[in-house]
């Protein structure tokens, strides 16, 4: 089992503050939002949990997976926990599923890097993934570039989850989606979560998705984080300046599917 | 397969214009290629001569064609000053040119991608910088000038440490191995060198560009280390871009073959070019040229080839496009 | 002509110029980039180099320190020393006075290339991007296949009925540099030409030309200057390749080529001497392609902020 405490963590890039004073707490097998609009340094957490910021970011407090200290961590440990104990799925496949490698390819991948299968194996465990994911097994001879954009993100998933990670970092998983494969990628995403028992941090602009994704959320604001609690309770009655205007967002957006939907 | 039967008759297409070009601009001379190649005071029997020998008293398709002709039957016409087949001469010298060209490839790649690697992954920002400046300076230095500096450093004779030989190539061509080879190593060095700088300019924007994409993120998700993800990944996605600038960067690379032919004397093509035209031996000039665009024409066409088969977005693109 | 200056930032970044802006904003816009130049220090750099061109170009039309006509007979082959700054080449003429000639010839030859170049790259990046799909497909297959062939090829061609001149350079480096422009200026075209804003201009009767002129140009124009100053630098190096070929600018002219084809003869005599032509063609050929990689941060509103304030 695997959680995250994130304490104090702050991130400047190039003298410019991005994040300030976070503390998220993540529990075993719990699905946590982090919600805030673009620019409010989400991203940027999820990146500092994966050791993936930029070069010429400074860290400072911690993020803790498990029992490793992320922040400063030597790139060989960050790189032995990403693809096993931690999976990643990313907002858009079109842009960060390896368009040279073959779908079967890229979902064996964290299995190659991290575990001494042989390749029989390693292709049986694709196979399967790709069916849990919902895929047909034709698939894994493709280029992404052939495939639809939920398509795309369900390879996304299957490539985060092949090793049964302990925590899914999930950023803007459905952003690029329209509103029908948005719904089916959430559903799809939480069943396997909770399959697997793993945790999972889900990080969205869009109150909707995260009230279908997520039992607990934080709120994000300008670097800092403004709200949290019960997700379902913050979406009836927001506190924050902020977490209203998101949620106002959300109601609008739902509206607008719902008259598209009538039409 | 369609792209590639497209771009072969594009390639086709661009060689029959290109022949006509060369062929029209060797027809408005003023008087006409056999007054020029005769010389001034010449009497007019010998241009009369000149003219029935070389076809000029014909009409011009009938010229063009009769070249055109002989080209495809690998008969490239007979050298006027020495009587020889120009396909014998140019064989000759090419096999001089294209040991030259593939050695400062070998060059320059080897500069231009490591080093263009060391400083997109370094974490230094002066060592970053340091790189940099050595791309912006090594790329605009003059080829000449950067074959008399080397001859200055390392020539036989004139240098500080008169190491390699500066001028001319073995009579016995590459049956004296070692010593063809060693001919060549300082005009190599001088391409491969400038032309290495460059490509070091387009490695770091091609994998810098890489390496600020989703497709690393995704890539070290899975396992990889920054480093790994750079090399196993980021240099494989920057690779059609590289191929295409190294392309056009051989492309390129000629003017540079030229001149630096005629500084250290080798007798290739640049340099027997040069020659031909400064002696007016036109017949050769016309069918060298020919030659040479030929040659990069179908660089080009291999080069977009090479571009598509390495990426497969494109293909998908293209079919989505179509639907 | 009404001017808008109510222009947010956001439509300046889409800059849909209306055409009546071009003329006091370009000046104003000129300014603001240029200042932003010079506030880097390889922006200096860079400016304070192509100043010191100009003005030795001029300087060189009225005084020289000696004649380039008058060869020092008892000094053919002079040591740099107070008459002969840098030496004599071999017929007595001054090096130094050569140079500084030269850079005017170079000057000369850059700026029309690059001007040849541009219209050349304009005219074709038009038709790449045009309505007429025979057009464009036609431009866009030849622009692919013909920039391939090296400049160097195109100027030997030229030569062969022109002989040795400054036009053949002339021509070459545009016809290369122009092909280059149109194919690297062409995907900002195209999305300019896709846009909204053409739709609707052309459904209100905008000509072609005028939608090319207010819509198409402005939006390609920060690429294409980028590219046009780097092609600048190419010109000068192409030049002493050319010249030293025999096919660029013909000898008793003065340029930096001619001075560097010349040094070659030195180098038994005065090495050192060498360094000189080379060292100034390398220089101003770094500040040209300093000044194109800083023009290119500088000229995008997105990153400087200072553009969409005027």
């Amino acid at each position: 089992m695997m959680g995250v405490d994130v304490n104090k963590l702050g991130i400047s890039i190039g003298g410019k503050s991005i994040v300030r004073d976070v503390n998220v707490h993540i529990g075993d097998g719990e699905r946590v939002g982090l919600i805030g609009s673009s620019g409010s340094g989400k991203s940027m957490i999820s990146k500092a949990m994966l050791g993936l910021l930029p070069i010429n970011a400074q860290t400072e407090g911690s993020v803790i997976l498990g029992d490793t200290q992320v922040v400063g961590a030597d790139e060989t440990v960050l790189a032995g926990l990403r693809g096993r104990y931690v999976g990643a799925v990313f907002q858009n496949p079109a842009s960060s599923l390896n368009p040279v490698l073959t779908v079967g390819k890229q979902i064996e991948l964290p299995l190659k890097l991290h575990y001494d299968l042989d390749k029989a194996d390693r292709q049986a465990r694709v196979s399967a993934m790709l069916e849990k994911v919902g895929l047909d097994a034709t698939v894994a001879k493709k280029y992404p570039s052939e495939l639809s954009g939920g398509q795309q993100q369900r390879v996304g998933i299957a490539t985060a989850l092949i090793t049964s990670p302990r925590l899914i970092i999930a950023d803007e998983p459905t952003t690029a989606l329209d509103s029908i494969t948005q719904r089916q990628i959430v559903d799809l995403l939480v069943s396997l979560v909770d399959k697997a028992g793993a945790s999972m941090l889900f990080i969205t602009h869009d109150f909707s998705v995260l009230a279908r994704a997520t039992t607990r959320c934080y709120v994000l604001d300008g670097g800092r984080i403004v709200e949290s609690g019960n997700t379902a309770d913050l979406l009836e009655h927001p506190q924050g300046e902020q977490t209203k205007k998101l949620v106002a967002a959300a109601r609008e957006l739902t509206l607008q599917r719902k008259q598209n939907r009538d039409d | 397969m369609r792209f590639v039967i497209r771009r072969f008759l594009l390639f086709v297409a661009a060689l029959l214009a290109i022949s006509v070009v060369i062929f029209a601009a060797l027809r408005i001379l003023p008087g006409d290629v056999a007054s020029v190649m005769a010389g001034l005071n010449a009497p007019p029997e010998r241009v009369a001569q000149l003219r029935s020998q070389m076809g000029l008293d014909r009409p011009l398709t009938v010229q063009y064609f009769s070249w055109m002709g002989g080209l495809l039957h690998g008969d490239f016409g007979t050298s006027l000053l020495t009587g020889r087949s120009i396909s014998s001469t140019v064989a000759m010298r090419a096999s001089v040119t294209f040991p030259l060209i593939v050695l400062g490839l070998v060059v320059a790649l080897a500069i231009g991608l490591t080093l263009g690697v060391v400083s997109t992954l370094s974490t230094h920002a002066a060592v970053r910088s340091v790189f940099h400046f050595v791309a912006i300076v090594g790329g605009a230095i003059p080829a000449l000038w950067g074959g008399l500096l080397l001859i200055l450093l390392f020539g036989r004779g004139t240098g500080l440490l008169g190491i390699l030989p500066s001028q001319g190539f073995p009579e016995a061509g590459w049956d004296n191995f070692g010593s063809a080879l060693t001919s060549l190593v300082l005009p190599a060095l001088t391409v491969g060198i400038i032309d290495g700088a460059s490509l070091m300019r387009y490695t770091r924007s091609a994998l810098g560009e890489v390496m600020n994409s989703g497709y690393m993120d995704q890539a070290m998700a899975c396992g990889y280390t920054r480093r790994q993800a750079a090399l196993k990944v980021g240099l494989r996605l920057a690779t059609p871009q590289l191929v295409s600038v190294v392309g056009l960067m051989f492309a390129g690379m000629i003017t540079g073959v030229m001149v630096i032919e005629n500084l250290f004397a080798l007798p290739g093509i640049g340099a027997g070019l040069v020659t031909d035209l400064g002696n007016r031996d036109l017949i050769a000039v016309q069918s060298e040229l020919f030659m040479l665009a030929a040659f990069f024409l179908f660089v080009g066409f291999l080069v977009d080839l090479l571009h598509r088969f390495l990426d497969p977005r494109l293909k998908h693109a293209v079919q989505g496009g179509a639907q | 002509m009404t001017r808008n200056n109510e222009h947010s930032a956001s439509e300046t970044v889409r800059t849909n110029n209306a055409p009546a802006n071009m003329g006091t904003k370009a000046s104003s816009k000129f300014t603001v980039v240029l200042r932003s130049i010079w506030r880097r220090g390889e922006g200096k750099f860079a400016l304070i180099v192509l100043a010191l061109w100009l003005a030795v170009s001029l300087l060189s039309l009225v005084w020289t320190p000696k004649s380039l006509w008058a060869t020092d007979g008892y000094h053919v082959w002079a040591k740099p020393s107070a008459a002969h700054w840098l030496g004599t080449d071999g017929t007595g003429a001054d090096v130094f006075s050569w140079l500084m000639a030269g850079a005017r010839t170079n000057l000369f030859i850059a700026v029309l290339a690059v001007v040849f170049a541009g219209a050349l790259g304009i005219l074709l990046m038009s038709a790449m991007v045009s309505r007429s799909s025979a057009l464009s497909n036609v431009s866009v297959v030849a622009v692919d296949a013909l920039i391939s062939i090296p400049t160097v090829l195109i100027a030997l061609i030229l030569a062969v009925p022109m002989g040795a001149s400054v036009v053949v350079i002339i021509i070459a480096c545009g016809i290369g540099y122009g092909l280059n422009l149109a194919r690297i200026a062409r995907p900002q075209a195209l999305l300019a030409a896709n846009s909204d804003y053409v739709a609707s201009a052309l459904s209100y009767g905008a000509s072609g030309f005028s939608v090319i002129w207010h819509h198409i140009l402005p939006n390609a124009m920060p690429t294409i200057m980028v590219q046009l100053s780097l092609s600048a630098g190419t010109a000068v190096l192409a030049e002493s390749g050319l010249t030293y070929l025999g096919v660029g600018v013909p000898s008793g002219v003065p340029s930096w080529g001619h001075s560097l084809a010349t040094s070659v003869k030195f180098i038994n005599v005065y090495p050192l001497t060498v360094l000189w032509p080379g060292l100034i063609v390398t220089i101003v050929v770094v500040a040209l392609n300093v000044f194109g990689d800083v023009l290119r941060d500088v000229i995008d509103p997105v990153t400087n902020p200072e553009l969409r304030e005027v």
